[in-house]
């Protein structure tokens, strides 16, 4: 191979962090609007259903929306990457393009329907589906996509399951009802409140195990990672992941313990963003693993620059607007507001 | 069945099903989101509660189908990777760009504002409610920008070369403002804007027609009658422009929109067809009836043809597109509708001068039959605009056959099965829960927002939803 050109070595590292960056506010926040709605399967009445998705109502879309930007812009950045990952994973797509389908549309049915009922069941059901077909998504891409030389997808239909995809959906999902349960904690107050401390401290745990065993069983199956990740370069940062992660889940269930109102989704934030340093860092210098990397599959340079003078200078923009929105909402759910 | 074992025509099925489907409700939002502005506006600045009131009661008929607009879009941002990855691949440093300007300029607005929109009537000031309300149609209009741009590529690419099969582009902004792309944006814009107005307009004169809140519903189609009057007849010049642009860009897509399998040389003076049955197989119309004389004046206003207009036996059969009929109804079927839009709005403006708007029940008739027909206008639009493109997927450049994913057609029959079945549940619930919210009517007690007296409630829907 010859020696690429630092511009083209740059480019498509932006772009890598760039698309990071859309994929890792998606996974924050629709994580916590899906772990909202698979809560909502276990909420024992009708009051306390309206509670959680008068919490989600303004901002569902928004959350989503990441999920768009992240995938337009994989499309232009990394087009190899888009029409490859896409093949591969078809079917775990369309499962998490259905279960979002379902859950968007059940806010306005479930508003305007007497028998609640069936809009309660698509949205709980559909945020199910949707972190489910995300995680076996996911898992597949660690697990890596099986490509021919020219990087098209060459693989079977049912490569994305696997033991160990399943095990990463099921941490995923475990992941989301983390986050939303201390989303909830947030907004809510009472009895609804108490009721995700406790779920919070079990999802904890339960995503605890996932992810040990999903760190585990990473660099022990893949070749490839533990070649990349106990190279001289990235050993130090990459110890200090576990080390910070077991800190974090320590002050996670600390202020669970201790009732704490906004810490638990803050330590949880940290917590997924350092989990997302630590797979970014096993993926990279990859896009399809495990053998396509950025430079092979980025547009053109001047079609990263052209991206990047216009979406660069609005990711401030659309965070900035997007945390007025929050702000505009703060504040607790209370269900005697809701009887009005 | 053979078509249930071909990939391509299964993927080619999906993504016409799907955007077909997804068209139906953003077309009503990225209107309807003008019309709210105004109402709102208008409430701002006369003080009169009737405009909020009208602003509150479209905006329940708004989100209804925003969120199905949102939920049916899905599936199009993903499809270009999912059944078509040749394509994806070839086009992307382009194709891709202009998408995801789109999720990044568009989208992210739109859904971030809506939730002001929404419910923020008590949580902002007035005048930021309407400019949230503002920037949620500005959001809206620039999705309508960048897919046009997109599709108008598509059309008509240009801003750079094909090089070994892939598009390297040299100039972004002659990619973006490819030679389609101003008046099908146009034609677009205006496309859903009528659309709104007519399902409003439609929507309010049924309700004249029935006596409920008569003075209420006479208000809404008055301000949509003044904004068809400028929306209608522009409408069908856009569409008359963009129909010359075919003519120039794209012969073949012309020659099926008409039917016209020989070629008419310059000089001559042509009919156009109003009813044929075209036939693929033997390459002609089994019969026709033409308009002598005309089609000269709709291609070029001149009495004589100054440049031959090209017949589709002049491409062989794999170079030119197929299901003409479908092609040349279609086109006939919008051009209908945009005459009986202009025609309605010239009828209803001469009875709005006479001061007689809503006494006449045939009028009103005439304005529930419209309420419909701007979906088929635009859904007819985009048939002949894609299907006219056949064979290729890249006018010129990348043929569809070329470009879709090599996927198990059972795959495709799952994703496609499951989609069908969802969308015709919501179109049935929608339209359900939409009739019910048009039969309960505007909430005319409703007070106005308390914005700075309860500085800090919870969150919390609009009450009269609940």
């Amino acid at each position: 191979m010859e020696p690429l050109q630092p511009l083209q070595e740059f480019l498509p590292q932006v772009w890598f962090f760039i698309l990071g960056l859309f994929l890792f506010f998606y996974v924050l926040l629709d994580g916590f609007d899906l772990g909202v709605g698979i809560l909502s399967l276990t909420a024992s009445n009708e009051e306390r259903r309206s509670i959680l998705m008068t919490s989600l109502g303004n901002v569902w879309d928004a959350n989503e929306t990441w999920l768009i930007l992240m995938g337009g812009s994989l499309f232009g950045a990394f087009p190899l990457a888009y029409a490859t990952i896409l093949h591969a994973l078809y079917i775990p797509a369309v499962i998490m393009v259905v279960g979002l389908i379902l859950r968007a549309v059940s806010f306005e049915f479930r508003e305007n329907a007497e028998n609640k009922f069936i809009w309660n069941v698509t949205f709980g059901v559909g945020s199910f589906v949707a972190a489910l077909g995300q995680g076996f998504a996911l898992g597949s891409v660690f697990e890596g996509i099986t490509v021919d030389e020219a990087g098209h997808f060459a693989g079977g239909i049912w490569d994305w399951l696997t033991w160990r995809t399943i095990l990463v959906a099921l941490t995923l999902i475990q992941g989301y009802v983390l986050i939303g349960s201390t989303y909830l904690i947030l907004k809510t107050t009472g009895e609804l409140q108490a009721t995700h401390y406790k779920t919070a401290t079990i999802a904890t745990w339960t995503t605890l195990i996932g992810a040990v065993f999903i760190t585990v069983s990473t660099p022990v199956l893949s070749e490839q990672a533990r070649e990349h990740l106990f190279s001289q370069s990235l050993i130090y940062v990459f110890e200090t992941i576990p080390l910070g992660g077991i800190l974090l889940v320590y002050l996670l269930l600390r202020s669970l313990r201790n009732r704490e109102e906004v810490t638990p989704i803050v330590w949880t934030f940290l917590l997924f963003s350092l989990s997302f340093v630590g797979l970014g860092l096993i993926i990279f210098p990859n896009i399809i693993p495990p053998s396509i990397t950025i430079y092979q599959a980025a547009a053109a340079p001047s079609s990263l620059v052209f991206m990047l003078t216009f979406i660069g200078f609005l990711i401030p923009i659309v965070l900035a607007y997007n945390i007025y929105n929050y702000v505009v909402f703060r504040g607790k759910i209370v269900a005697e507001q809701l009887a009005e | 069945m053979d078509i249930l074992t071909n990939s391509l025509a299964l993927s080619r099925l999906q993504f016409a099903f799907t955007a077909i489907f997804h068209m139906l409700w953003p077309v009503l939002t990225t209107g309807m989101a003008i019309y709210l502005v105004i109402v709102e506006g208008l409430w701002l600045k006369t003080k009169n509660i009737t405009f909020y009131h009208h602003a509150r009661f479209w905006s329940k008929l708004y989100v209804l189908n925003f969120g199905i607009g949102v939920a049916t879009g899905l599936p199009m941002a993903f499809q270009f990777g999912l059944n078509w990855a040749p394509f994806s691949e070839a086009v992307g440093d382009f194709f891709g760009t202009v998408l995801g300007f789109e999720g990044t300029m568009a989208f992210m607005l739109e859904a971030s504002f809506l939730g002001i929109m929404l419910f923020g009537w008590e949580r902002v000031p007035p005048l930021v409610h309407w400019l949230s309300t503002f920037l949620v149609a500005i959001g809206a209009n620039l999705s309508t920008f960048w897919i046009l741009s997109a599709n108008s590529w598509l059309q008509t690419p240009s801003g750079g070369e094909f090089v070994n099969g892939k598009f390297v582009v040299q100039n972004y902004f002659a990619a973006i403002g490819s030679p389609f792309m101003v008046n099908s944006f146009l034609h677009m814009f205006f496309a859903t804007l009528e659309t709104s107005l007519f399902v409003i307009g439609g929507i309010s004169a049924w309700c004249i027609f029935k006596e409920r809140n008569r003075e209420f519903f006479a208000q809404s189609l008055k301000i949509v009658l003044s904004l068809i009057i400028i929306v209608a007849p522009l409408q069908i010049f856009i569409g008359h422009l963009s129909a010359e642009q075919v003519y120039h860009y794209q012969p073949t897509k012309l020659a099926a929109m008409e039917a016209q399998w020989e070629t008419i040389p310059a000089g001559n003076s042509p009919g156009w067809s109003v009813i044929a049955l075209p036939n693929d197989r033997l390459e002609k119309n089994d019969w026709e009836i033409k308009v002598p004389g005309v089609l000269s004046y709709l291609l070029e206003l001149k009495p004589r043809l100054e440049n031959p207009v090209k017949g589709l036996k002049d491409w062989q059969s794999k170079d030119r597109p197929h299901m003409i009929g479908l092609v040349y109804y279609s086109f006939r079927v919008m051009i209908a509708i945009g005459v009986y839009f202009a025609a309605l709005m010239a009828v209803s403006l001469f009875a709005w001068v006479r001061g007689k708007l809503t006494e006449s029940k045939w009028l009103m008739r005439g304005w529930i039959f419209a309420a419909p027909l701007g979906y088929i206008a635009v859904e007819a639009g985009w048939i002949v605009r894609c299907v006219g493109r056949q064979p290729w997927l890249v006018y010129g450049q990348i043929r569809t056959a070329d470009a879709a994913s090599n996927l198990p057609p059972g795959e495709i029959l799952f994703s496609l099965g499951g989609l069908a079945l969802m969308y015709f549940i919501f179109f049935g619930v929608t339209l359900f829960f939409g009739s019910r919210i048009i039969l309960k009517g505007p909430d005319q007690e409703l007070q106005p927002p308390q914005f700075g007296k309860i500085r800090f409630i919870p969150d919390r829907r609009p009450a009269e939803i609940i």
